[in-house]
């Protein structure tokens, strides 16, 4: 175990510092959430991808840099440490990304990775239907086959970007007589298709950033399925793997937000309950934890290890850190806490962040769900 | 940058865990509790035959030069195994410090050998545990760290740890060899490697109660409540562990936040083993709530170490002093600076 950085490490956090504090916006954009936050966000995201920074894990060939995980969290920490907006193009850079990466044909990731790593196109997730949410393996959208094409019928929900992105990834029954975790397929389709129809749903926030989407006979061309037909459910327990695991909540995130309550609390240490001083703590406690640990992850991969059902522990801590340093701040906010704008007229942050980090502890597989995969795979329990 | 055990660091564990698990398993901790000493010559000379008492100390004074990465994967074994002779506080706290100054070649030279063992008596405990048995004691005046030889114990306390010997403590004496901080920062180190150590036995000890115990005409690891408990508490000795050792890498290399960091790793692993204890006795109910269970053991030595070495409220204030004070830089670029 070495915890210093190397010199080159060194050299490529300054390189990552010195750009965005040359490109970060001034002005915090809107959120994502809502129509014209989300293309000041796909802005955002071009010129990350200007500087070459869309992507960094990626190969080079495919507009990335072909860095490791730990110049991943180099660049994380550099990202977050700059205050730069949240990244629109997550469910490609996170989900999609990694899968079309191990599963996708060579001319499949010609035609999607490199429009993604250039914030070209943005991807929203098609997993959920409205009675297939935690239990996913219950989906009956169906992708019938039709020469060169699949015909697409039925409906997705809670597809985050689905108001506004381009394109959409999703698991659908390919086979319709197929039950459960057999017949599915993991299949891309243009959300700009003859026959899709989209839905923004309102979140607790107010804005529309997912939504329901209706098939009705949609084309999608049989190029567009990744790996094998009827080999979706592997393909979609990969992508989750990435969503729960290492990629998607970095660490440089919550040490942001435990940095930023400190100052809070800080700021309204004479009338805070005594119990936030200890709060406060302890946000800052798990996120550091979170951090070692994700170091030591990006460390056992890099050795040649592999992450698996414990991807489940993370997904369970980073979710339920989020919420907890979010509440805290309300608590020492108090009665200022229901204003979405404070003093000053600034967005109030942590309201907005409490509420999304409601939605941690629920997507990606409900934190219920992954105590009954650690229970399962980790222990042995029985089913 | 390399936040990983080394090949040669897991194949020791593995074979101080197997060792244990042989010569100390939960009989012994029965038979300990049935004699009058709680402490066994045999157990320590086989404690010794193992190599056990030298990890720290120096090759030239017959050791095996280890550093403290090393030692805490190792204390967690001697959690793991509810280990009641006096080998974490002589080996892993004492070793490392005496190693340190000049001067105590032949002290570690016996310790290596098992022939001493050493007592640590620091203001932040009301309590010395195994006074009686130490040849030596590490001692506090004036902030400086003292070491005497020593012999023989004066008031013995009941702990509700049966296997613990806990004493009152005596007037300090000795050479100076270091400071309070130093013995303070190593032994809650060490203690908080234990407890992971305690805390994975006791999961061990309810998950396979959980597998084996039926109730509705299945076994009660099947049903979510008790597998949803258990893997809460996973989380939490998972996420103690990369805490502990980077610790343990910041007092190795002398770091100025390194009292901060061990604060942090006791706490992380005293909520763990707090946890992880009240959740093992749920998991096996009324058998639980038996002295007839194994887990017991485990459980009350949690509750002494997370206490010992600098409660709650000692690692808070100074988490607090060096977070909330502003005297550690944090945020994101901050992991490990």
């Amino acid at each position: 175990m070495d915890l210093a950085y190397t010199t080159e490490q060194q050299a490529f956090r300054a390189e990552v510092r010195a750009w965005m504090e040359a490109n970060v916006p001034q002005e915090p954009l809107v959120t994502l959430e809502r129509e014209d936050g989300y293309h000041q966000h796909v802005e955002w995201e071009r010129k990350l991808a200007s500087g070459n920074w869309g992507m960094v894990t990626w190969p080079e060939a495919y507009g990335g840099r072909g860095l490791d995980l730990i110049q991943w969290l180099i660049f994380e920490e550099e990202y977050y440490r700059a205050g730069a907006p949240l990244r629109v193009n997550q469910n490609g850079i996170f989900l999609l990304g990694p899968t079309v990466m191990e599963f996708g044909t060579d001319e499949q990731k010609a035609r999607f990775l490199t429009p993604m790593a250039k914030g070209e196109v943005i991807w929203a997730q098609a997993w959920s239907e409205p009675n297939a949410g935690s239990d996913m393996a219950a989906i009956t959208t169906k992708a019938i086959r039709d020469g060169d094409h699949y015909v697409i019928t039925g409906q997705k929900t809670w597809s985050s970007r689905a108001s506004f992105a381009d394109w959409g990834f999703g698991l659908f029954r390919t086979d319709p007589d197929s039950k459960r975790h057999k017949g599915l397929s993991f299949i891309l389709f243009d959300l700009n298709s003859p026959g899709v129809t989209r839905r923004p749903i309102r979140q607790l926030h107010g804005d529309p950033g997912f939504a329901e989407l209706f098939f009705d006979e949609v084309r999608v061309p049989v190029e567009n399925r990744i790996a094998g037909e009827g080999e979706g459910w592997n393909v979609a327990m990969a992508t989750a793997g990435f969503e729960r695991g290492l990629m998607l909540r970095s660490p440089a995130r919550f040490q942001a937000a435990a940095e930023r309550l400190v100052k809070l609390f800080r700021q309204h240490e004479a009338k805070a309950a005594p119990a936030a001083r200890e709060q406060v703590m302890q946000a800052w406690m798990d996120a550091q934890a979170y951090a070692y640990n994700t170091y030591a992850v990006a460390s056992k991969i890099m050795a040649g290890g592999h992450i698996g059902a414990e991807a489940s522990l993370n997904k369970i801590f980073w979710s339920e850190l989020d919420r907890a340093a979010h509440r805290t701040a309300m608590q020492i906010l108090g009665a200022s806490a229901e204003l979405r704008y404070l003093d000053g007229g600034a967005l109030n942050t942590w309201l907005e962040g409490y509420i999304f980090s409601l939605s941690g502890p629920i997507y990606a597989g409900s934190n219920e769900i992954q105590r009954n995969i650690i229970a399962e795979r980790l222990l042995g329990l029985p089913r | 940058m390399d936040f990983t055990i080394t090949e040669d660091q897991a194949t020791l564990t593995g074979g101080v865990r197997d060792y244990l698990a042989g010569v100390h398993a939960p009989e012994l901790l029965r038979a300990l509790d049935a004699s009058d000493s709680r402490r066994s010559a045999d157990v320590w000379q086989g404690l010794t035959e193992m190599g056990l008492p030298g990890l720290l100390v120096p090759e030239a004074q017959g050791g095996l030069g280890l550093s403290l990465l090393d030692a805490v994967l190792i204390a967690a074994e001697l959690g793991r195994a509810g280990v009641a002779e006096p080998l974490a506080d002589t080996a892993l706290v004492a070793a490392p410090l005496l190693s340190k100054v000049g001067g105590q070649e032949a002290l570690l030279a016996a310790i290596a050998a098992g022939e001493a063992k050493v007592a640590l008596q620091h203001p932040v405990n009301p309590w010395v545990a195994d006074l009686d048995g130490a040849s030596h004691l590490l001692s506090v005046e004036d902030g400086a760290l003292l070491v005497a030889e020593h012999s023989g114990g004066t008031d013995l306390l009941d702990s509700v740890d049966p296997l613990r010997r806990l004493y009152v403590p005596i007037a300090p004496s000795g050479t100076a060899v270091g400071s309070a901080d130093a013995l303070l920062d190593h032994a809650a180190l060490i203690a908080a490697a234990q407890l992971v150590g305690l805390a994975d036995a006791m999961l061990e000890q309810a998950t396979d109660y959980a597998k084996n115990r039926s109730q509705f005409g299945q076994p009660i690891g099947s049903f979510q409540a008790v597998k949803h408990h258990l893997a809460t508490a996973v989380v939490k000795i998972e996420f103690a562990k990369p805490v502990i050792q980077r610790a343990a890498v910041a007092l190795q290399e002398g770091a100025a936040s390194a009292p901060v960091h061990v604060s942090h790793a006791k706490l992380a692993a005293s909520d763990a083993a707090w946890a992880m204890s009240e959740t093992a006795i749920q998991t096996h109910g009324a058998m639980g709530y038996t002295y007839e269970v194994d887990l017991h053991f485990w459980m009350k030595r949690a509750w002494a170490l997370s206490g010992a070495w600098g409660d709650r409220a000692f690692h808070l204030s100074r988490i607090d002093a060096a977070v909330l004070g502003g005297a550690l830089p944090i945020g994101p670029g901050h992991s490990f600076a």
